[in-house]
């Protein structure tokens, strides 16, 4: 932590151009040194990533300055928007092969039988009650793209990838993705299945 | 991709009905998770009482893997710092 954790945001953004500059450059050490830590060990992940990740970092901090509430250290929120940024890019690597057509696809045929795998099924009848409960809500209650972003959802795709695929801004597949949770679990709350069923079945 | 198998597997049937038993009507989303997620860090590190944006950065939390992926680097971060 440096001395003037609570002068930060003057000196990033001070008149004094050499002070300005001294405060930047300072910043994106930080912020490279906490990214070194964080990302340690990822075989993915070379001194070229963190010094990128740290600039690209140091610009969106820069551009939400007035966003910072004093809530936390200025550094701590600092640091968060640099694993934000860091952490995104990493995840539209891994997944940047994926099409919407296969999301899609997958929603599809999630109405198949099949498309629940036998453990699923194995446990007792309020399981499979319940499990058959969510199979149907989710095929007769969800919009095609709201079954997609559900299963990308299952199956660990990154948020920001989900919305990429669905072409749509983040807040709008927010809002698709919370409607569709909020859709689903009133379906089962009217099947009479409650929270605690839930707890106990899985 | 993961796709090759399209049937879902009993832990992913766990996953939704999971996340369908921490859905709320107010959620915060990743942006506002990400403005108070520092916050949340600093709280937690230090046993501080929570407040409601801590208690909605929590729920977001347990519901978005990727912003739970980003806080715990985070924490990561601050515990290496002290
Ligand atoms: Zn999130």
């Amino acid at each position: 932590m440096t001395q003037n954790e609570t002068n930060w945001p003057a000196l990033l953004r001070a008149t004094d151009s050499a002070v300005q500059a001294a405060a930047v450059r300072e910043l994106r050490d930080v912020l490279q040194a906490g990214l070194r830590v964080a990302l340690n060990g990822r075989s993915d992940v070379s001194e070229a990533h963190l010094e990128d990740f740290a600039q690209e970092s140091l610009l969106r901090v820069l551009e939400r300055l007035e966003q910072f509430q004093r809530r936390s250290r200025f550094t701590t929120w600092a640091q968060a928007i640099a694993l934000n940024v860091a952490f995104t890019e990493l995840r539209r690597k891994r997944w940047q092969d994926v099409s919407l057509d296969a999301l899609l696809a997958d929603g599809e045929r999630l109405s198949e039988p099949a498309m629940m795998a036998d453990d699923v099924l194995g446990g007792d009848e309020e399981r499979t009650r319940l499990v058959a409960t969510l199979r149907h809500a989710i095929e007769t209650d969800l919009t095609p793209k709201q079954r997609a972003a559900i299963l990308g959802e299952l199956r660990e795709m990154p948020f920001d990838q989900i919305v990429e695929l669905l072409g749509t801004s983040r807040s709008a597949a927010y809002k698709m993705l919370h409607d569709a949770r909020r859709a689903l679990k009133q379906r089962l709350q009217e099947a009479g299945i409650t929270g605690a069923d839930i707890q106990n079945a899985f | 991709m993961k796709t090759g198998d399209q049937r879902l597997t009993g832990d992913q049937v766990g996953t939704i009905v999971k996340m369908l038993g921490l859905t709320t009507d107010r959620e915060f989303n990743c942006g506002e998770c990400l403005q108070h997620v520092g916050e949340y860090a600093e709280r937690q590190l230090s046993n501080k009482p929570v407040s409601d944006v801590i208690a909605s950065v929590e729920q977001h939390l347990a519901l978005c893997p990727e912003c739970r992926e980003e806080y715990e680097a985070l924490r990561k971060i601050l515990e290496a710092g002290q």
